[in-house]
């Protein structure tokens, strides 16, 4: 019976009325939340992002095949990540490490991809923060996001170097690697609907 | 599926355990102290804002009063507002919930309580930065603004006039960089954002304990109301704090990174930051109310000595209030040029909420209806919510008639209106709270001598402070307005309103007397001082270390009533003939635990990571400079490290395990006694 | 984690789940490229939120593992998204971006 971090342990009896541990329910708690912060950042986008404005709008100047491989390349860090809470399930410690840092690696990559894109958006199309209310948007939405996966690596990185030095993850570990599983696909799901309703929809 | 044991084994961490002194507070993850915190800090915050309210009643007492400049009224009521709502209110009803929510499901704590003592480290961070801004805002006058009427000359300007001065609700573009250059709102809305993170990690927390920590047999429909009305916050909360961050990082982007969300000259739209704030307010003031509602709905039936009338029916009418909740916010923008379609929809959104409402007006009325009524202090502040609750409610409702709204917009009837639900309503339910749950807290009883006597002065002043404002304003004397001119002869009025601010003000002096003198000199309560129903009154007073010696087991709602009485064949309780006998039972048993019992331990990190937030606000406001750069690095550093401390640390010390705590628990309990006179 | 009783789909079918991921996207990207030869006549938006709500929904389900969870955990994240939805889309409309026919 897996004990629920941090919880007060009376005489080893451990009891979750519904079922469920303590952190996973708090983290399905805390990522419904996060629908209404990314919520309000979309909603402003999609105010401002398809308007008339002076200076460039965001509109102009995506370059959807780079973004497309930066979204495969979220998506497949989703399948690195459930591989290795898949591995962590049959003990396979050598497995977890490896599509953990597989996890990180890609996440890493798209985040490159995003500086790239922000670098080139900013130093020679000139859009930045301050161009226009279209470009604030672009670049508040897409900056959040971007912010929210870095946090991701950053604790997928941590993990790894746990499991590292510990020589493999321990229970209480690996249900800190169940939850870092489901804030990262949170973060990819939230970029499926950026892709979609920020970039592919920018034509329509 | 097992895993290979790996856990550390040496660890560079060791869990502090300091069970007096300051450190043992600074490290303390145990609910009822993290409560105790709460409630003393929010109080002190209760002060200042009531001076502010003092200072801005002085000014107003006469017409064309000169005793504040202009800029200095428009800071005072900002920060009267904001301290009131977020640095007294929230605070004082989440010390109420931390310190009763795991005792009333019959829980040791709550589901994660590093993360509570983190909740409460970060909001006393936010408080303080918020009123830092005393020392640390520049006082730019506005620019480009014609006959200001206040002094455009910095040398005049007092320190006063350099605090926030936006108003609460900070609208744009008036509180944006064009129209408050400076500092000073900067602290607000980052300040705001530092207290918004500490309110939902609490609600995470309250929801998860909620769920999962109940007692065998807690059944959720066997909650008592306070429990319900503490989950329907934490979703408010959950739900609401997510949007105003975004709406705080989108001014904090105008006003310190040169976006353009909010400014019209350059495209912005200013009707969005009301959009997203309101999203946000509306439902904020329900989490202001709902805890009060939860209060007296405990309090009404120990005092009546029966059942609360519907139970079920106010549980319900609690959670469809808050749903509503969300579907009424632009019933703050009627008059900001929205369309009629909305301001239709949201006026008839609006007047549903009045539904639920009053079904718990009804169902407390009908729990006092023929029952045996005892007048204790907290039953008369109960008493009091009730009704002056609905003359608020009444006032509501005629905003939500939207051409009528349109006359009573921006005038003092508006005051008088949110001043009766939340003073008359949230405040004499916190009191009613506060004297109710004192034996918890300290083993004794408050005076019933001093605490009436509060109760009627407070009574008096207030109603003579709010009465007079709803006919001032519908007589049309403005809000938000440094002053008035003569001709309306607004004087009287305001002049008897000012002496009932005082008289206010008195009456808490004699709270305040009473809580100091109550807890050295209070008559010893007993186990159970009230003949209550709920569960946390079946444990000892001071509440034991460890809350329950043996995990209670439910069977049905009002579980403790159920230990002492039982029905006759009408219906009507009986004593049992035991029931002392069993109170002495509990009593001792509640002393006396037959095994050692773990808890959680102390932490550092709580505190530490929460130092870090307020660092990099610092850093964002100063940005420009190296120093604030640098702010921002070690700011992040700081709370960044403490997190990962936080992570590694070990759940348990090895040499704790069998802490027996059978030995020690008398000496706790006297710590836990001079603790409260150290916090003093 | 380790703890519930229930079927974990097995690598290869979070392989196939992946792939499926993968073909959808394809298929978004190409709906952005081709729209106008196609002549959808403004039907590529909504498949593109079609296809992207698949996308959603498959991972939620099966990567998050939901469909096989407690029904609790559903609630509280359908509680989520139902609200920001229905939040925003009255702002939305509020501000006359989303325009409600009739």
């Amino acid at each position: 019976m897996a004990l629920a971090h941090d919880a007060p342990i009376a005489h080893h009896d451990e009891h979750e009325s519904t079922g469920i541990s303590n952190t996973k329910l708090g983290m399905w708690i805390f990522l419904s939340s996060e629908f209404l912060f990314f919520g309000a950042l979309i909603t402003n986008y999609l105010l401002y992002g398809n308007g008339d404005f002076a200076g460039t709008v965001p509109r102009e100047v995506y370059d959807i095949p780079f973004t497309s491989v930066s979204s495969f390349v979220l998506l497949m860090s989703s399948l690195t990540m459930v591989l290795a809470h898949h591995a962590l399930s049959v003990n396979d410690q050598a497995g977890t490490k490896t599509w953990l840092l597989a996890t990180a690696l890609l996440g890493a990559v798209f985040l490159g991809g995003q500086v790239f894109e922000f670098t080139e958006f900013i130093v020679e199309k000139d859009m930045t923060l301050t161009t226009n209310p279209a470009s604030s948007a672009f670049f508040m939405l897409t900056g959040f996001h971007g912010a929210h996966v870095a946090i991701g690596v950053l604790m997928l990185l941590s993990l790894f170097n746990i499991a590292r030095r510990q020589g493999g993850l321990s229970e209480h570990s690996g249900m800190n690697l169940e939850l870092v599983g489901l804030y990262w696909h949170f973060v990819d799901i939230i970029w499926i609907v950026i892709f979609t309703l920020v970039y592919l929809l920018s034509a329509v | 599926m097992t895993a290979t044991s790996a856990r550390p084994t040496t660890s560079i961490y060791v869990r502090p355990h300091p069970k007096t002194g300051i450190w043992s507070w600074i490290t303390t993850v145990d609910h009822k102290r993290i409560g105790i915190l709460y409630g003393y800090s929010a109080f002190v915050f209760f002060i200042f804002g009531g001076i502010e309210a003092l200072l801005l009643r002085i000014q107003l007492s006469a017409p064309n009063n000169e005793f504040l400049t202009a800029a200095e009224y428009n800071a005072l009521f900002t920060t009267h507002g904001l301290t009131m709502v977020f640095l007294f209110v929230m605070p004082v009803t989440a010390g109420f919930m931390n310190y009763l929510l795991p005792l009333m499901i019959g829980a040791r704590d709550v589901a994660f309580p590093r993360m509570n003592a983190l909740s409460y480290w970060i909001w006393l961070a936010g408080a303080i930065f918020t009123y830092s801004v005393i020392f640390f805002a520049d006082v730019t006058p506005p620019i480009g603004v014609e006959g200001f009427a206040g002094s455009l000359d910095p040398s005049d300007q007092t320190f006063l006039g350099g605090l926030p001065d936006g108003g609460w609700f900070l609208y744009q573009p008036n509180a944006g960089p064009y129209f408050s250059p400076g500092t000073a709102i900067d602290f607000g809305a980052l300040g705001l954002q530092i207290l918004g993170i500490a309110s939902l990690i609490s609600a995470v927390n309250f929801l998860t304990t909620i769920f999962n920590m109940r007692a065998k047999g807690m059944r959720l429909l066997r909650m008592p109301v306070f429990v319900w009305m503490t989950m329907v916050v934490a979703f408010l909360l959950l739900f609401s704090l997510p949007i105003i961050a975004v709406a705080l990082f989108m001014v904090t982007f105008d006003r310190s990174f040169g976006a353009t969300f909010f400014q019209a000259v350059s495209g912005g739209d200013p009707i969005l930051w009301q959009h997203l704030f309101w999203l946000f307010g509306h439902p904020e003031v329900y989490i202001l109310i709902l805890p009060s509602m939860g209060i007296v709905s405990e309090v009404l039936p120990v005092f009546s000595k029966k059942p609360l009338f519907g139970y079920a029916a106010v549980v319900f009418a609690g959670a469809g209030i808050a749903f509503l909740g969300f579907g009424v916010w632009a019933h703050h923008m009627f008059a900001s040029g929205i369309t009629p379609v909305a301001q239709a929809a949201f006026g008839l959104s609006t007047m549903t909420i009045a539904i639920p409402t009053g079904i718990k007006i009804f169902n407390w009325v009908f729990t006092m209806w023929g029952g045996r009524i005892r007048f204790t202090t907290p039953m008369l502040f109960a008493i009091g919510f009730v009704s002056m609750f609905v003359i608020g409610g009444l006032s509501g409702v005629t905003h939500s008639i939207v051409p009528s709204d349109w006359q009573q917009t921006d005038t003092y009837y508006i005051v008088a209106h949110f001043h009766y639900v939340l003073f008359g309503g949230a405040i004499f339910g916190i009191f009613a709270g506060l004297y109710y749950w004192f034996p918890k807290l300290t083993g004794r009883v408050m005076s019933e001598k001093l605490g009436k006597l509060h109760f009627w002065v407070q009574f008096i002043g207030f109603n003579l402070t709010f009465a007079p404002m709803h006919w001032l304003g519908l007589q049309g004397m403005v809000r938000r307005t440094w002053k008035y001119a003569p001709e309306n002869n607004f004087g009287p009025w305001n002049l008897a309103v000012s002496v009932g601010a005082f008289i206010i003000a008195f009456s808490i002096l004699i709270f305040m007397f009473n809580w100091m003198y109550s807890k050295r000199k209070g008559r010893p309560s007993g186990l159970d001082p009230w003949d209550a129903r709920t569960i946390e009154w079946s444990i000892p007073n001071p509440t034991p270390e460890y809350n329950f010696a043996i995990p209670p087991v439910i069977h049905s709602l009002d579980e403790f009533w159920h230990m002492k009485y039982t029905e006759d064949e009408e219906g009507r309780a009986v004593r049992r003939p035991d029931a002392d006998d069993v109170i002495a039972r509990l009593e001792h048993d509640g002393n006396n635990p037959k095994s050692p019992i773990h808890l959680p331990n102390p932490s550092y990190f709580p505190f530490i990571m929460a130092v870090g937030l307020p660092l990099i606000a610092f850093g964002i406001i100063y940005h420009l400079s190296a120093a604030g750069k640098a702010l921002i690095v070690v700011g992040a550093t700081i709370t960044i490290g403490a997190l990962l401390g936080w992570g590694m640390e070990p759940l348990e010390e090895p040499h704790e395990a069998h802490h027996d705590d059978h030995a020690d628990h008398a000496g706790a309990e006297d710590e836990d006694a001079s603790h409260h006179e150290e916090v003093d | 984690m380790a703890t519930e009783a229930h079927a974990h789909p097995t690598t290869r079918q979070y392989v196939q789940v992946a792939i499926l991921l993968a073909v959808l996207t394809a298929v978004e990207v190409a709906l952005f490229y081709i729209d106008e030869s196609l002549d959808l006549r403004g039907w590529d938006g909504p498949l593109l939120i079609i296809l992207s709500t698949m996308k959603f929904v498959i991972v939620v389900g099966w990567f998050m593992h939901l469909r096989f969870e407690k029904g609790l955990l559903s609630r509280f994240f359908s509680a989520g998204f139902a609200l920001a939805m229905g939040l925003y889309a009255v702002v939305l409309a509020a501000l006359g971006v989303l325009i409600i026919r009739g």
